[in-house]
Order: structure tokens, then sequence, then C-alpha cells
């Protein structure tokens, strides 16, 4: 398989390393964008819901949520991070249960700890966050206004947690589909319309 | 990882085991079970009815699970899904969602619309041609077990969504995972003559709705 970088480049990807070569390649050229979709495939881990992984493998982490928030935290400097697929606002709400990454505000620290654990050092946090939607506008669904009230919960947790939020794609009626390379730090999500947006 | 009851255990037990074991979680599920049963039935009649096609239809299943552990249960994540959404009228508390792959829900709106292939049918139709659909199929579903049971059970009107799988299913996971542990489903599988795909029938019912469902179920078998 062939990949064509914008520069009109093309590397073999026998001997193309990535995403180390990736990387080393934007360093050297800044001006030059890598097209995702031309991106070599790396291993998928799919989170599930109401679960959590921290990688510092180069792995896309996955997940596919409606009203669910899925939450991405990484740190550029040890280039790790991790998602979690989090149900509900607040751990009150639910059956006591030793799932932190179900709940907004045990999902954050959850997730620093995770990082922390790899690093072993202290460094700054960033986090992008998708997902809260209402899939069924018109009747509203339950009732609940889930989605909404999830949103509002991360955010708090976030700055509770001095976690700068830099990206964010929430609210609306549709799912989506979050892709999180650990890599590159990229958040890529995708709707079922086929649309794609870059966090 | 989950409790699936079938109609093969339930009718193992004799009317004086089933007497003797009132009360017991197990046997209200296998009521329920079997008041699925009777509605699914009914609801496969109808939907062949309509498309004048053969329907074959899976043993229905109940399944008790937790609810962040259905979406790997099923392992549909990223499967395009077209959903019909509707609750139980009053205070009965049971959210039903029929399911299909969204190719097979442009199949059926074209056979229904007698359109000659699915590029014909636009979205506006498919949308009514199923929500007509998702209205007679569970109202007679519903229709058979009120008839059973003497309660009057009757669906709001349809709301239909079109996205993934995960996606559509979330927002009734999370309800479920905020009144208790294990989420209660009842599940039943329809299949057109010739074709691979499944359409899925799911209820989510309340824990009051199932309990009014048993104690009325459990008067018809003492009477």
């Amino acid at each position: 398989m062939l990949l064509l970088l914008p520069a009109g480049i093309v590397f073999k990807k026998a001997w193309f390393n990535i995403p180390q070569r990736v990387l080393a390649y934007q360093q050297l050229e800044p001006n030059i964008t890598i097209n995702i979709d031309t991106y070599p495939q790396v291993e998928e881990v799919r989170v599930d819901m109401a679960e959590m992984k921290v990688e510092r493998r180069p792995v896309e982490l996955l997940t596919s949520v409606g009203s669910c928030i899925a939450i991405c935290v990484y740190d550029s400097i040890h280039r790790c991070g991790g998602l979690a697929h989090i149900m509900l606002p607040h751990s009150s709400l639910g059956p006591q249960e030793p799932l932190p990454s179900k709940f907004a505000d045990t999902a954050v620290p959850a997730l620093m700890n995770g990082i922390r654990e790899i690093t072993r050092a202290e460094t700054r946090l960033s986090a992008k966050i998708a997902g809260g939607a209402n899939m069924f506008p018109n009747t509203g669904a339950n009732g609940l206004d889930i989605g909404a009230k999830n949103i509002r919960a991360v955010r708090a947790s976030l700055i509770q947690h001095k976690i700068r939020l830099i990206g964010e794609d929430v609210g609306g009626s549709h799912g989506r589909r979050i892709t999180f390379n650990v890599a590159l730090g990229t958040t890529i999500v995708r709707l079922h319309t086929g649309e794609t947006k870059k966090l | 990882m989950s409790t699936q009851i079938d109609l093969s255990v339930k009718e193992q037990k004799n009317c004086s085991s089933i007497f003797k074991a009132i009360g017991n979680p197990q046997v209200d599920l296998g009521i329920l079970l079997e008041l699925g049963s009777i509605g699914a039935g009914h609801a496969a009649t109808s939907l062949s009815d309509i498309l004048q096609q053969p329907i074959t239809i899976d043993v229905p299943k109940i399944h008790q699970i937790k609810p962040h552990l259905i979406p790997q249960f099923y392992n549909l994540h990223d499967v395009p899904t077209t959903a019909i959404y509707l609750q139980l009228k009053e205070a009965f508390g049971c959210d039903i969602l029929l399911m299909f792959e969204s190719t097979e829900a442009k199949k059926i709106a074209a056979m229904m619309t007698m359109a000659s292939s699915i590029e014909e049918v636009d979205p506006a139709m498919e949308t009514s041609a199923l929500q007509e659909l998702a209205n007679i199929l569970i109202g007679s579903f519903l229709t058979s077990i009120s008839d059973f049971i003497g309660l009057g059970l009757f669906p709001t009107t349809p709301e239909t969504v079109v996205d993934v799988f995960d996606a559509i299913i979330d927002n009734f996971l999370i309800k479920q995972s905020m009144s208790s542990e294990n989420a209660l489903i009842f599940e039943t599988r329809f299949m057109r003559s010739g074709e691979d795909a499944k359409s899925i029938l799911m209820l989510f019912p309340s824990e009051e709705l199932k309990g009014l469902l048993v104690k009325k179920s459990k008067s018809l078998i003492e009477e």
C-alpha cells in the first residue's frame, strides 16, 4: 500500500514506520498537513459504554455516542491520552458501581490518574468532548434531556480539575463516532451521514 | 453476562410448579416472556400481511443485563439503523423500539409504496411508510396482550431516527441505568423470507409495568 502525502511524496508502507515517521515528518515540514483519510491503518481500540482506556501506544481509541459524552484527554508532552465514554452527569444518579468512567464527575479524575500512572509526572492536559445529543427531539424521548445535562457536567468537571477544553462538538440530534489518535492527539468526529469534523 | 429466558425452559414447568413458584423472579420473567410471545406472534402476522411475504420470527427473549453492557452484547456498534420509537400512553412506562438495518428499511418502504427500487422512495415517504408499519405491528403486539390480560395498552405517535445502532440505543440505556442495576429488555427478531437482515423489536418495560403485567397474568392463572 502506498501513502500519498499532499506534498506529492510517496512512502512505501514497508519502511514507513508510523506514527513516529509521521510525527518526525510533521516536525520537519510543519506547513504540510497529513490527510487523515490517507493516514495508514493503525490499531483501533473500541471504548465501550461506561468504559475508559488510557494509552501511550500509537493506537486510535474509538467510540460511538448519542446522548452520552466521549471525552478525550491528552498529554501533548508525553504523547499519551485517554478516552472515556460517559453515560451520566453525576455518580449519585445510578446504582453504586465501581465504574468511574460512567459518570462525568468521576471520569475526569480517573482519566487524569490513568495518564499520570503512565507519565509519572504532573503535566498540563487538554481535553476535547463530543456527544450529548438529543436523539429523539420531537417526542423528547424520556423527557430527561440527559444529553444537555451531560455536557454541562463534563464542562464543570473539566473546570474543577483545571483541564483546558480545546475542542468540542456537542448537542444536536445525531450520533457521533469519535476516533482519538493517541500519537497525533487528533480527534475526528464522524456522523452517520459521512460528514467529518476534526476537533 | 446476561440472563435469557426462553420458551423451552418455561414449557417444562407444569401448572402446579408455576403456582408454587409464584413470587419467584424467574417465573415473573417467564410470564412476561409468555405475554411477549403472544404479542410477537400477532405482530409477525401483521407484518406478513402488510408485506405479503412469509416472515420468520426468532424465539422471543428476555435479557436481564447491565445497561452499559448492551452495546457489546448486540455488537452492532456502527451499523446504520433506522429506528421507530414509541412509548406506552398513560403512566405505564415502557419504551418501544422497532429497528431495521437502514438498507432493509429502504427495501421494506419500497415494498409498501409499490416502488420498483429503493432509489425511487424519497426519505419522507420512507419515514411515513415505516411509521405506519410500526403503528400496525406494535399496535397488533399490544392489542393481543391487552386482550389477553384485560388492560388497555396504547402507544404514542411514532418518531423515526436514522443513525448508528449505539447512538440510537444509548438514550434508553441511560434511562435504564438510572432506575435499576440491570436493564430488562424484551426482544424479538423478524426476518423476511430469503433475506439476511433482521428487524429487532425491543421493549424496555418499567418495574411498574412489569409488576402490573405479572399481577394481571397471575390473577388469570389463579382463575
